[in-house]
């Protein structure tokens, strides 16, 4: 019944962790809907939501979990991280705090996670120039130091929202490929594993 | 932080201004609990109700009146004296211009308000509470969508922040958790902010049922504890769904995690609302409620891979919520709930 197409699509299921307020949701909602919403109501528990995205001729369909930010929610959370092929690591370039808690999601993740998982660290409300806390170079160096790509974001604006998904989604069916070529035993060349993207791109 | 103004960019995003609290959108029309509809078609219970219904819903307040007395003095009485009727009229609902007060004759809070004169007053404004800007920051984030606490710094706003913050000081163990603004919220909708405040007190310390601050102690133990508990409910009483969800790899923390919020908010549309329940019968009906929902959509469910499934738990169709319908199920079912939890 399935045609060729759907054959393609590839489901990967994605995460969000991120300290209270720093706009997990928002960035998950301007991803999925296009939309932004100035007084989100806070998650309890976790939210689903479901996205594809089309990557050269294959598709990825992201089954996103949006989970609580409040530290008492955190024994919650293995629940939703869980055989995750993704995570996005949120904090809030206005908040020092927030990235601090971001590091030890890192440091969870790492510790807990698949080695699998492609992480992403986002610093989100990149718009909120004038009351930055977190510099954009900290931020990169303690990414590439920790193997995760980095990208400053804003859901109000939507800058590097949609590119933050892309990259994951590229880089999730890069290590699928790899993944299938080390159990095939066979040696393909493909043209995305060679190059080496310079992952991050931040905005002004 | 949240109180940048709207900028150019998010402007042309009209829909997503149509959920955009504050003073710009005082004429957007309400549903009958106060929640500002979301444009669409979800107007089922909208429109204008038919007469015989008004005058039913009259009929049953005059009932209800004379069982709970001037300011609910004939209430223990009645309780004591009838409480199979007691039983059977809240099952079918309790007016909604009743709830606040008969929530608090049952779950014991008036009694802590009578007891506890003044105190209320001394956490508000003497104490200081650790969580204060924790509240602040989620305050506008608090049913955002309601006509009462849209407005900034307006009186429904005031009002949460000083209920969450007098239950910080009041419990320092539990603190302030996310999640705690819905329920307080819930109630302050029903009834003065120093009676909500001895509600959420009754509720979670247990003032005459079982406490229920395990919903929000640190590890979340009573979420655990009930989610592991639902999900051996279904495997016994729907076993096809239960091995359906494991196939699916679908447990509870997908769809009913946080449950206490969502539900209440689910519950507060279609008649007599959750909170109640769990306070006259226990976590029993919350249990009983989860399952008539699952055995009245199976056959749905059963059909459906893991995304769909997952959208579906999360979004139960209008009909399948019909309380008339749904309660009477949920009460047929016969729940006991002896699992205990292993880790």
């Amino acid at each position: 019944m399935a045609s060729a197409v759907e054959n393609k699509v590839k489901n990967a299921k994605l995460v969000l962790l991120g300290d209270v307020g720093t706009g997990k949701s928002s960035i998950v909602l301007r991803f999925v809907k296009g939309q932004f919403v100035e007084f989100q109501e806070s998650t309890i528990g976790a939210a689903f939501f479901s996205q594809t995205l089309a990557v050269n001729d294959e598709t990825v369909k992201f089954e996103i979990w949006d989970t609580a930010g409040q530290e008492r929610y955190h024994s919650l959370a293995p629940m939703y991280y869980r055989g995750a092929a993704a995570a996005i690591i949120v904090y809030d370039v206005t908040n020092a705090a927030t990235f601090t808690r971001a590091k030890k999601w890192v440091q969870e993740l790492q510790a807990q996670g698949n080695i699998n998982t492609v992480m992403a660290l986002a610093g989100n409300k990149a718009d909120l120039v004038e009351a930055r806390q977190v510099t954009a170079e900290e931020a990169q160096a303690y990414a590439q130091e920790n193997g995760l790509f980095f990208m400053e974001t804003s859901a109000k604006t939507a800058i590097n929202v949609n590119d933050v998904f892309y990259e994951i989604a590229k880089r999730f069916l890069q290590a699928q490929a790899q993944q299938q070529q080390n159990t095939n035993g066979m040696i393909l060349t493909d043209r995305a594993a060679n190059r080496t993207t310079s992952s991050s791109s931040c905005c002004s | 932080m949240f109180s940048r103004l709207a900028s150019d960019a998010e402007m042309e995003k009209r829909r997503a201004d149509e959920f955009e609290p504050g003073p710009a959108s005082p004429l957007k029309p309400v549903d009958r609990f106060g929640f500002v509809k979301q444009d669409q078609n979800n107007s089922l219970e909208a429109k204008n109700r038919p007469t015989n219904e008004v005058e039913r819903e009259e009929r049953r307040i005059r009932k209800w009146r004379k069982m709970i007395g001037v300011g609910g003095s004939d209430w223990k009485h009645y309780v004591r004296r009838k409480p199979h009727v007691v039983r059977r009229r809240i099952r079918k609902g309790i007016p909604d211009c009743l709830r606040g007060l008969v929530w608090q004759l049952i779950s014991g809070s008036r009694g802590l308000l009578l007891m506890n004169p003044g105190v209320y007053e001394q956490l508000v404004i003497y104490e200081t509470s650790a969580s204060e800007l924790d509240i602040i920051r989620d305050i506008s984030r608090t049913f955002p969508s309601h006509v009462f606490f849209q407005q900034r710094h307006g009186p429904g706003q005031r009002s949460l922040y000083n209920v969450l913050k007098a239950y910080s000081v009041y419990d320092r163990d539990v603190g302030y958790v996310q999640g705690m603004g819905f329920l307080a919220g819930l109630l302050l909708l029903y009834m003065s902010e120093e009676d909500a405040f001895w509600l959420l007190v009754a509720l979670l310390k247990g003032a005459v049922h079982a406490p229920m601050e395990g919903l929000y102690q640190v590890g979340l133990p009573l979420v655990q504890q009930y989610l592991f508990q639902f999900e051996q409910l279904v495997k016994e009483h729907l076993p096809k769904l239960g091995q359906h969800f494991s196939e699916e790899m679908i447990n509870p923390s997908m769809y009913a995690s946080g449950s206490d919020i969502s539900v209440t908010k689910r519950f507060m549309t279609p008649g007599p609302p959750f909170v109640w329940h769990v306070l006259g019968t226990g976590v029993k009906i919350v249990f009983q409620v989860g399952l008539a929902l699952l055995t009245v959509c199976q056959n749905n469910l059963l059909k459906l891979a893991f995304e769909k499934l997952i959208h579906a738990l999360r979004n139960f169709p209008e009909e399948a919520l019909d309380p008339e319908k749904l309660l009477p199920l949920a009460f047929s079912i016969k729940v006991f709930v002896t699992y205990s939890i292993s880790f």
